[in-house]
């Protein structure tokens, strides 16, 4: 039927939004002047001339930056940028209103998905993470979750992206400690496009740095975001921002601190290559006032990332958010409550990527079990995300005429067409108590157990489709890094 | 008298800052002996926002502003302080090791340290281990603080112990080791004295470790 629907509003998804526009304009005006009058410590030279050359002050580390070259850079970012895997398939589109949830990186300890104990983490556990994360349809984006421990000490981030990038086809969020780790992750994202010609073309992972509250840039991180803007790798520069801590406790305070933070690094990334992408976000959540944590499942966590979100949106760029994680210590109920409460926000937000899926432990334990719940979460928050669609065939009158007052629906080739929309479970839980008490009488943590392992046991993943020769580059990389840090130090 | 003490422990407690130094030099120009304005005013106070905040009936910032208050009558009193008193109020080095850039946590633990009368001198982030040991050299503290936030930097705890036992001083300063990735076993490996998973064990441990 022709839609003759006219000047009517269709809502496509639910909206949600913490911030009017009167009010992201101050925050917006805030971080200008934050930037303007106080500036931010720059502790790399040849960044700082580049900020003097195209008219910032320079006072010893510090550089202020006009609003002028703020408005600059945010009209050469890319009002997109499209990530492949590494076989050339589109994968995320970096576009306003998509979300893609995934893990986060480095954390201290993981948990062993086989015999629980919560241990220093190992380089198989890069590749169980990559490989359960290439079975999860809801995850779009892969980080590591661990910082591995059984390699040359400095080298480990080339060995995690190296293992994890050929055990996924979804694309990788990447962190280095310097530059020497950026440019050999570049080696291999390279390798696995086919050559630089072929990632410049269709980049396969991103690079995430991190500058330090309140408004410093230190010289590695800075390092890295000129490195991914020197060669058009797609970069994420966002700072983990303490409310109470090393930002204000008022979350407008905050907000205009995280993001002249990030700030310095759009403008950087943009004088140097106009065009290049680059993300703003991170974690924002409060020190814990009791504990001296940062929590990781503070409500705050939720209305601080839905508020940058926004603000990202203001400003046109992309959003680098967190959510799927805990302050508890293991995968239970307390983390699937602040994980749903947090994917949800997030989506109904639109954050562009959300990381720490899987963390625990306020970000000290790596918790694969906790991204496969979390997995789930997000499928049905898409559900809610999607909204309701009104157009005659859902409306559905016909139908109902047809049926009339009592009866009922199951015959009807409506309801066999429409009830496959529906959400299926794959971990929730929908049996009959008989069921469910002759299968075992199983809880969520038992099923989620089954179905992680039942990943590692049984999931493929892409590795048998790596060329040899690929590998073998990638091994000389890899014995390139162990050298480099051997002689350079880290 | 007493009541004074009172006062100047209600005051810590309520984070006065300026009332309690004026409470502190009072009693110091009255006569009274600066070790009891210590004991009986000052870690009388002290002491109860400690089991305030174990109890969770204080939160950081009112006990940082607390121990604000006792650094600004210790500055008063540690002058005239004797011996024995002055000891308790030792001094602590505290640093973040080389390539390492985290800070609150190190900050934190200073401060709390600073509410039990310690005297800290902060050498902040990043700091190199001759450096470290330089400090060691020139201010004799009775604690060196060390905090280290990443896997990788956690080894130059250990660098530091080792160039203090190099430089013959190890056996003049207790080392006291904190952050996320430490633990009690990699402390006792690298033949630390105390580690400290949070800030107010790492006051508790400063103040054993000065007593031994
Ligand atoms: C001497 O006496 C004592 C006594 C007690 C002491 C003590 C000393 N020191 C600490 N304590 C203890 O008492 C304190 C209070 O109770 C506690 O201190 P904490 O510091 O633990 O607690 C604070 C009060 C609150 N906690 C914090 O401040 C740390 C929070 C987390 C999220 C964190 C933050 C904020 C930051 N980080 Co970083 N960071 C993380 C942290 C995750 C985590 N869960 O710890 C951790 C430590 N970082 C990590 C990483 C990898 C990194 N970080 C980096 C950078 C940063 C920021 C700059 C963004 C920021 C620091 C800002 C700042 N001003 O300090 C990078 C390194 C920079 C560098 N060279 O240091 C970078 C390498 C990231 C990158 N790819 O670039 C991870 C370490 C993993 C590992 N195994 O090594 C990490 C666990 C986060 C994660 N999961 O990824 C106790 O540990």
């Amino acid at each position: 039927m022709a839609n003759d629907k006219t000047n009517c509003i269709v809502n496509r998804s639910p909206r949600f939004s913490f911030l009017s526009e009167d009010q992201k304009q101050t925050i917006f005006h805030g971080m200008l002047k934050v930037l303007q009058d106080t500036g931010a410590n720059v502790h790399h030279e040849q960044a700082r001339d580049i900020f003097k050359k195209h008219g910032c002050k320079v006072d010893g580390v510090r550089v202020y930056i006009p609003p002028n070259l703020v408005r600059q850079a945010l009209q050469s970012v890319p009002l997109m940028t499209t990530i492949f895997d590494w076989e050339g398939n589109p994968r995320i589109y970096i576009e306003e209103n998509r979300s893609y949830f995934g893990p986060g990186p480095t954390l201290v300890y993981f948990r062993d998905p086989w015999t629980l104990e919560r241990r220093k983490c190992l380089r198989k556990d890069a590749t169980t993470v990559a490989r359960v994360c290439d079975a999860l349809p809801n995850i779009g984006f892969v980080e590591g979750l661990v910082t591995i421990s059984d390699v040359p000490r400095g080298t480990d981030d080339v060995f995690e992206f190296a293992d994890m990038i050929q055990n996924t086809t979804t694309p990788i969020m990447a962190w280095s400690y310097h530059r020497g780790g950026a440019r050999d992750l570049h080696r291999i994202g390279c390798i696995m496009a086919g050559g630089e010609e072929a990632f410049k073309k269709k980049p396969n992972y991103i690079l995430y740095s991190e500058p330090i509250s309140p408004l410093v840039s230190d010289f590695h991180a800075i390092d890295k975001l000129m490195y991914c803007a020197e060669h058009g790798i797609p970069q994420d520069y966002s700072p983990c921002a303490i409310g109470g801590g090393t930002v204000p406790a008022t979350h407008a305070g905050q907000l205009v601190v995280a993001l002249s933070e990030s700030m310095v690094g759009v403008v950087l990334s943009q004088l140097i290559n106009p065009g290049t992408c680059i993300i703003l976000g991170g974690v924002q959540s409060i020190l814990d006032m009791r504990r001296g944590i940062y929590s990781y499942g503070a409500p705050e966590l939720n209305v601080l990332s839905g508020g940058l979100t926004e603000m990202a949106r203001y400003c046109g760029l992309p959003m680098f958010g967190t959510a799927g994680c805990t302050d508890t210590k293991v995968m239970e109920i307390q983390s699937g409550i602040e994980a749903t409460l947090q994917i949800h926000t997030s989506m109904l937000t639109g954050a562009n990527f959300v990381h720490d899926c899987g963390y625990t432990e306020s970000g000290k334990t790596g918790d694969i079990f906790q991204t496969v719940m979390d997995d789930e979460i997000i499928s049905m928050a898409r559900i809610i995300e999607e909204g309701i669609e009104v157009t005659e065939e859902t409306l559905a009158v016909d139908v109902i005429n047809s049926v009339g007052s009592g009866g009922h629906y199951l015959y009807e080739d409506h309801t066999m067409k429409w009830f496959r929309k529906h959400w299926r479970p794959t971990l929730m839980d929908r049996q009959s108590y008989e069921d469910w008490d002759k299968s075992g009488r199983k809880t969520m943590q038992d099923r989620i157990m089954e179905k992680t392992r039942d990943i590692l046991e049984n999931h493929e993943g892409p590795i048998s489709r790596v060329p040899e020769e690929v590998k073998k580059d990638i091994q000389k990389v890899i014995d390139g890094a162990v050298e480099r840090v051997e002689k350079e130090g880290l | 008298m007493s009541e004074k003490f009172g006062k100047i422990a209600d005051g810590l407690l309520h984070g006065k800052i300026d009332e309690v130094a004026a409470l502190t030099q009072e009693l110091l120009d009255e006569g009274v002996d600066p070790d009891e304005v210590l004991q009986k005013g000052l870690f009388a106070g002290m002491d109860v926002v400690g089991k305030k905040f174990k109890n969770c009936e204080m939160f950081i910032p009112e006990v940082l502003r607390s121990a604000k208050a006792m650094h600004a009558a210790m500055d008063k009193l540690r002058p005239v302080l004797s011996e024995e008193g002055g000891s308790r109020a030792g001094t602590v080095v505290m640093a973040t090791v080389q390539g390492d850039l985290h800070d609150i946590g190190k900050n934190l633990a200073g401060m709390m340290m600073e509410g039990a009368g310690f005297n800290i001198i902060d050498m902040g982030i990043d700091r190199k281990t001759e450096d470290i040991v330089d400090m060691v050299k020139e201010k004799k503290p009775q604690i060196l603080g060390l905090s280290a936030l990443l896997t990788t930097t956690m080894p130059k705890m250990g660098e530091v112990i080792n160039a203090l036992k190099e430089a013959g001083i190890r056996d003049q300063v207790k080392v006291i080791v904190g952050g996320a990735p430490v633990t009690d076993d990699f402390a006792r490996e690298i033949g630390a004295d105390a580690y400290a998973p949070n800030a107010s064990i790492g006051t508790e441990k400063a103040l054993e470790l000065i007593k031994a």
